[in-house]
C-alpha cells in the first residue's frame, strides 16, 4: 500500500519576499532527493507556505526503495592472473573490497578487452528508515538570500545547520506515523531555554487566534486533510491561493463600500498585491481614513507613503482622483472593532504630517542651492560624488542634445535639467521615501516655476527600467520634454554606467549590485525607440557618446579624487556588456536568434547605433518570408566561406574574367549593388534586403558555372574579390550567412 | 500607562525572566547596541541575560522640538539575552501583554528588517515588529559583532519607548506624552531637543569651519587615546573614547563637515577601534586570562 508523505518546516517569520522561492525550492529539493533516494514519488510534491511554515506533501509514496544492481568493474583480466593461474594482489584485493572471493567476480568485455567485475545487488530498504536522510539532506539543499546562524547543528557530519530563520518545530509524517528526526543545538547554546527541535505529530496554528482552546498550542495531526483542517480551524490559510483571493475580495468590497475602488496601477505595479499573501496568515482587511488636508501633498507622495511604506492599498474615485481613504490587508480575524483601523490611521496620519513638514521644508531651499550639497553624497567609491555626477550630467546632458540628437534649441535646457536633477537626493523627502527620487525633484522644479521640459525631464529620468516597448514612460507622459527628458534619460544611465565600469564594476550571475543590467536596458530602450518616444529619426552613435561620457570622468573629477585610468579592457567589457543586453532587448521583443545574430555580425554597428540595429532587424523580418531571400542566405555561407579565402588585397580590375557566369554576376553586383547601397543610405533596409535577394539565381549560376579556387592565381583572386565584393555588400548590413533557413531545416 | 510606567512594567517583566537590570552608559550613543552590556558581552561563549533603557542621540533626527515624531534624543529599552531563547518571541509578545497591548485586539506582525551598524562592525537578521502599522521594536538575532562571529548567537529586543507610549496613550505628539502624572515629555524633554538640534546642525556662534575644524579635532585626539589606551591593555576605557568618536563623527555628518570619502574613512577608523576592542577583550576574558574586574 502507498502511504502519504506529510512534512513541514516551523520558522519564526520567513521574509515576505523570499516565500514564493523558497516553496519553489523546498519541493524541487524533495522531488530530487527522493529520486536520489530511490522512492520516486508517485506523483507531484505539492508544496505549501505561510510566513511561519513550508509545507510538502506527497499524497502516495513507494513503501521501499528500488533495488539496485550494478556492475562494478576491476582489474584487467590480464593483470588478474598470475601464469599460475593464482589472483594477482589486485585481483585479490578487489575481491576483499566487496567482501567476496575472487571466484565470485565476472568477465565483462570491455573496448578495453576483458576485465574483472563484481555485479552489486542491493535490496530496497523501507521507505521509512530511509526518510530521515531525506530531510537533513533538503535542510542542507535549502539556499536563501542571507543565510542564518541559529546555533543549530546536523548529526551528518558536516555541524553546523544555517537557515532562513529559526526552526522551531518540524511536522514529520510517514503513513500517519512519526519519522524520527532532530536539529541538534551547538554546544555553546544548549541549555534550559535551548533545545534539540525533533519532528512529532505536531503543528501550530496562528499566533493570536484559535476557535478553541489556547491560541498558539500544539495540535497533534495524522494526514494531509486533518492538517489542513486543523490549521483553517486555528486561523491559517494553508493555501497562498486561498489568501489572495480573500484579500482581493475584501479589498474590493470595502472599496465599494468607501464610494471608489483600489487603485489597480498602484496595486498591481508596485507588487503589493502580490506580496500581502506572504505576509499573513489569516488575512482580514480594514478600512481607514485620513484628513482631506492631506490631498494636497503631491499625489506620488501620498500613494509612496500608502504602498511601500505602510503596506495600505489606496482608495480612489470613479474618476481615478485620490480619496482620503486606505485599506490594510492585517493578519487577524475582522471582528468590526475599529481598534485596528484607528491605529493605523494614526500611523499614517503621523507619517503624513512627516511628509508634509518635509515637503514644505524641503520647497524652503531652491534645488540649485542643493547641488553644491551633492558633492557630499557618495556615488562611487573609486568615481566619486553625486557633485561630480551632476557636473558630467550637465555636460553629457547638453551634448546628447545638441550633438547626438542634433537638436541644439534644447541643449540648455537638458543642460540644467542634467546639472538639477539628482539635487532631490538631499531634500528631506527623497531621503524618507527612497522610491520618489526623480519624481520628488520634478515636483519641486515645478513649484519653482522651472519650464516644463525641465521639470519633466527630472520626474521621469530614473525611466524607463525595463526593455520591453511599451514600459513607461510613454510619448503622452513627457508631452514637450520628450527631446530633453531623452537627453538625460541617456545621460544619466550612460554615465552610471561608464563611471561604474570605470570604477571597476562588472556585473556577473545574480550579482548586479549597482543594478547596472538594468541601466543598460534603460538606456538602449531610449535609443531603440527614439523616433517613438522622442520623434528623433536621425541616426545616434553611441561609440561616440560613450567615449564623450568617458572623458568627462577626467574633466569633472573633483580634487583629489581622479578618475580611475581608461584600459581598453574596460572598454570591451562594456561593449560586450551592452551586446548582451541588447541582444536581451530585442529577445524580449520576439526577435529570432538567428535575426538578432544577423544584424550582430554585420559591418554596420550594433550597440553602436541600436535603433538602426532595430530598423535592419525589421527588415529582415519582413523580407524573410519571401524564398530568394532564404535561398540567398544559404548561398551565403559559401560566399562567406570562400570570401575569406582572399588572402591578398582586393583587386581593383577585374580584367581576367570571362567566363558568362561570371561575368553575369559582376554585372548584378555593379546595377543591383549600387541599389542596395542607395536604399541602404536611406535606412530603407526592407528594400535593401528584397533587392540583395535579388542576387540569387546570379550567384547560383555562378557557384554551379564557375571554379573558383584554379591554380591561376591571378584568375583565382579576381574571382576572389568578386565574392569578397558581394559578401562586403551585404555582411554591412546583415550578416545573412546566420540566418537559419527553413530549406535547411527541412533538409 | 505614564511614559515611566511603561519602563516599570518592561523592567519588572524581564527582571522576572531572569534578566539584570542595568543602567544606561553614561556616554552619548546612537542605540542600546553601543553600550557595552551588549557589545561586548554578547561575545564569547559566557551566558548574559540583561535589560536597560538607553537614551539614544541620533543628531540627524534632530528637529528643533518641531516634528512630532523625530526627536534628537530618543528612549530604547534594550534586552539581550544569550543565548536566544527557543521561546524568545512567544515571551516577547508576553512583555507587551504585561504593559497592556492584548495581541488579539490587534494585528502584530514581524517583518523582515535586518540590522547593520557600519561603524561597530556588526550585523544581525530579525524582524521590525509591527504593531497596527506602526513599528514598535527591533527583533534581531546579532549574527556578527566587532567583525566576530557569535556563538552562541544572542538575541536583541530593542523597544522604542516613545512609540509605545504614543500607541498606549493615544497621543499625536511626543511632547504630548505623559511621562508622570501631570508632567509631560514638552516639560522633561523640549528644551533639550532645541538646543540639541541646533547644536547637532551647527548653529553655533562660531563660523561652520571653526565648528567642522574643532570636532575633526576632537575626533582625532579620542581616536589616539583610545590607540593609547588599548596598547595599554584597558579594553573598557579604550571602548568608551572608540564610542566618542563614533558620536562626534555623527555630529559631523549632520553638520555636513564630512566629505563623501572621507565619510567612508571616518567609519572605516571607528570600526577598526571597535575591531580592536572586540578582539582584545575575547582575548582577555578566553578561559586561563584573569577575571575582568567588570564581572560579578
Amino acid at each position: 500500500m502507498d502511504r502519504e508523505l506529510l512534512i513541514e518546516i516551523g520558522t519564526e517569520e520567513l521574509p515576505a519576499s523570499w516565500l514564493p522561492g523558497l516553496t519553489r525550492q523546498f519541493g524541487e529539493h524533495i522531488a530530487a532527493r527522493l529520486g536520489a533516494l530511490r522512492i520516486p514519488p508517485d506523483g507531484p510534491v505539492e508544496t505549501y507556505s505561510t510566513p511561519r511554515r513550508l509545507a510538502a506533501r506527497v499524497a502516495r509514496m513507494p513503501e521501499r526503495q528500488a533495488d539496485v544492481e550494478e556492475l562494478l568493474t576491476g582489474p584487467a583480466v590480464a593483470a588478474a592472473f598470475k601464469p599460475t593461474g593464482e589472483p594477482t594482489p589486485a585481483a585479490a584485493g578487489f575481491a576483499r573490497k566487496h567482501g567476496v572471493g575472487v571466484d565470485a567476480l565476472e568477465r565483462v568485455e570491455t573496448p578495453k578487452g576483458p576485465y574483472l567485475a563484481y555485479r552489486r545487488r542491493e535490496r530496497g530498504r523501507a521507505t521509512a528508515d530511509v526518510l530521515p536522510d531525506l530531510l537533513g539532506a533538503v535542510l542542507r539543499d535549502m539556499a536563501f538570500p542571507k543565510q542564518m546562524h541559529w546555533d543549530a547543528v546536523l548529526d551528518d557530519g558536516r555541524g553546523e545547520l544555517t537557515f532562513g530563520r529559526p526552526i522551531r518545530w518540524i511536522l514529520f509524517l510517514y503513513g500517519g506515523r512519526v519519522v524520527p528526526f532532530a536539529i541538534g543545538r551547538s554546544e555553546a547554546a544548549r541549555s534550559g531555554l535551548v533545545q534539540e527541535v525533533r519532528s512529532a505529530a505536531v503543528t501550530y496554528g496562528h499566533r493570536f487566534l484559535a476557535t478553541s482552546g489556547r491560541a498558539g498550542r500544539a495540535i497533534k495531526v495524522r494526514s494531509f486533510d486533518e492538517y489542513r483542517a486543523r490549521l483553517v480551524e486555528n486561523f491559517v490559510l494553508l493555501e497562498r491561493a486561498e489568501r489572495h483571493d480573500k484579500i482581493a475580495r475584501e479589498l474590493d468590497a470595502h472599496a465599494q463600500r468607501l464610494g471608489g475602488r483600489v487603485s489597480s496601477a498602484a496595486a498591481v505595479q508596485s507588487g503589493l498585491l502580490d506580496e500581502v499573501p506572504d505576509l499573513v496568515e489569516y488575512p482580514s482587511v480594514v478600512a481607514g481614513t485620513f484628513a482631506p488636508e492631506f490631498l494636497s501633498l503631491p499625489e506620488e507622495v501620498l500613494t509612496t507613503t500608502m504602498i511601500h511604506h505602510q503596506h495600505f492599498f489606496p482608495v480612489v474615485s470613479a474618476t481615478g482622483r485620490l480619496m482620503p481613504a486606505f485599506l490594510a490587508v492585517t493578519n487577524t480575524q475582522a471582528d468590526g472593532s475599529r481598534t485596528i483601523a484607528r491605529n493605523c490611521e494614526r500611523v499614517l496620519a503621523a507619517r503624513l504630517r512627516d511628509a508634509q513638514f518635509f515637503f514644505e521644508a524641503d520647497r524652503r531651499t531652491r534645488l540649485e542651492d542643493r547641488v553644491p550639497v551633492l558633492s557630499t553624497v557618495l556615488f562611487h567609491k573609486k568615481v566619486g560624488s553625486y557633485g561630480a555626477k551632476a557636473a558630467r550630467l550637465e555636460r553629457l546632458a547638453r551634448h546628447c542634445a545638441a550633438a547626438a540628437f542634433g537638436r541644439p534649441d534644447v541643449a540648455d535646457q537638458a543642460a540644467t535639467a542634467g546639472r538639477l536633477a539628482k539635487a532631490d537626493l538631499v531634500t528631506d523627502m527623497v531621503r524618507e521615501l527612497t522610491e520618489l527620487q526623480g519624481a520628488m525633484g520634478g515636483i519641486y522644479a515645478r513649484a519653482e516655476g522651472l519650464p516644463e521640459p525641465i521639470w519633466r525631464a527630472i520626474y521621469h529620468h530614473y525611466l524607463p527600467a525595463a526593455p520591453e516597448a511599451d514600459a513607461p514612460p510613454s510619448r503622452a507622459d513627457l508631452g514637450e520634454a520628450a527631446v530633453t527628458w531623452a537627453a538625460l534619460s541617456v545621460a544619466d544611465k550612460l554615465d552610471t554606467l561608464v563611471a561604474s565600469f570605470a570604477g571597476g564594476e562588472r556585473p556577473t550571475g545574480t550579482r548586479d549590485p549597482y543594478g547596472l543590467r538594468r541601466q543598460a536596458h534603460g538606456l538602449l530602450k531610449v535609443l531603440v525607440d527614439l523616433p517613438e518616444l522622442a520623434g528623433i529619426g536621425a541616426p545616434v552613435d553611441l561609440d561616440a557618446l560613450r567615449r564623450r561620457a568617458r572623458a568627462l570622468l577626467d574633466e569633472c573629477a573633483e580634487p583629489g579624487h581622479a578618475a580611475p585610468a581608461a584600459s581598453p579592457a574596460e572598454e570591451a567589457d562594456l561593449t560586450t556588456f551592452l551586446e548582451e543586453r541588447l541582444r536581451f532587448l530585442f529577445q524580449q521583443r520576439g526577435f529570432a536568434y538567428d535575426e538578432i545574430n544577423a544584424v550582430a555580425g554585420a559591418r554596420r554597428a550594433f550597440t553602436g547605433d541600436p535603433h538602426d540595429a532595430r530598423l535592419r532587424l525589421e527588415a529582415i523580418r519582413l523580407v524573410r518570408p519571401s524564398p530568394d531571400f532564404e535561398a540567398l542566405a544559404v548561398a551565403f555561407k559559401r560566399v562567406k566561406n570562400l570570401s575569406r579565402e582572399l588572402r591578398v588585397e582586393p583587386i581593383e580590375t577585374l580584367d581576367r574574367l570571362a567566363e558568362p557566369a561570371e561575368l553575369a554576376l559582376l554585372e548584378e553586383f555593379r546595377t543591383r549593388g549600387g541599389l542596395v547601397r542607395q536604399a541602404a543610405a536611406r535606412r530603407d533596409y526592407a528594400e535593401a534586403f528584397r533587392l540583395a535577394a535579388g542576387f540569387r539565381p546570379a550567384v547560383d549560376r555562378f557557384f554551379t558555372d564557375v571554379f573558383v579556387m584554379v591554380d591561376d592565381a591571378a584568375l583565382r583572386d579576381q574571382r576572389l574579390t568578386l565574392v569578397w565584393r558581394l559578401h562586403e555588400l551585404v555582411v554591412e548590413l546583415a550578416d545573412i550567412s546566420e540566418i537559419v533557413s527553413q530549406l535547411e531545416l527541412n533538409r | 500607562m505614564t511614559f515611566q510606567d511603561l519602563i516599570l512594567k518592561l523592567s519588572a517583566f524581564w527582571a522576572a525572566h531572569g534578566c539584570l537590570i542595568q543602567q544606561p552608559i553614561d556616554l552619548e550613543v546612537g542605540a542600546g547596541t553601543s553600550h557595552v552590556e551588549t557589545f561586548l558581552r554578547v561575545l564569547g561563549p559566557r551566558p548574559w541575560s540583561v535589560a536597560y533603557v538607553q537614551p539614544s542621540r541620533r543628531p540627524d533626527d534632530g528637529r528643533f522640538g518641531e516634528n512630532p515624531n523625530r526627536l534628537f534624543k530618543h528612549h530604547q529599552f534594550q534586552v539581550i539575552l544569550k543565548p536566544a531563547p527557543d521561546e524568545v518571541q512567544q515571551t516577547y509578545l508576553e512583555s507587551l501583554e504585561a504593559c497592556g497591548i492584548d495581541p488579539r485586539q490587534h494585528d502584530i506582525r514581524f517583518e523582515e528588517d535586518n540590522w547593520e551598524s557600519p561603524t561597530l562592525g556588526a550585523w544581525g537578521i530579525g524582524w521590525q515588529v509591527m504593531l497596527d502599522g506602526q513599528e514598535i521594536t527591533q527583533f534581531t538575532y546579532f549574527q556578527q559583532v566587532g567583525g566576530i562571529d557569535l556563538s552562541p548567537v544572542s538575541a536583541e529586543i530593542t523597544y522604542g519607548l516613545e512609540r509605545i507610549a504614543m500607541f498606549l496613550q493615544k497621543v499625536d505628539s511626543v511632547y504630548d506624552l505623559e511621562w508622570a502624572p501631570g508632567v509631560s515629555y514638552r516639560d522633561v524633554r523640549l528644551r533639550d531637543e532645541i538646543e540639541q538640534s541646533k547644536y547637532a546642525f551647527g548653529q553655533v556662534n562660531m563660523p561652520r569651519e571653526a565648528f567642522v575644524a574643532l570636532h575633526r579635532e576632537l575626533f582625532d585626539r579620542h581616536h589616539a587615546f583610545a590607540r593609547t589606551l588599548l596598547d595599554s591593555g584597558l579594553v573598557l576605557p579604550a571602548y568608551e573614547q572608540c564610542l566618542k568618536c563614533s558620536h562626534l563623527f555623527n555630529v559631523l555628518d549632520s553638520a555636513g563637515g564630512v566629505g563623501v570619502t572621507e565619510r567612508t574613512a571616518y567609519i572605516l577608523k571607528v570600526r577598526q577601534l571597535a575591531v580592536g576592542v572586540a578582539q582584545a577583550y575575547l582575548q582577555t576574558t578566553a578561559p586561563g586570562a584573569p577575571e575582568e574586574a567588570s564581572d560579578r
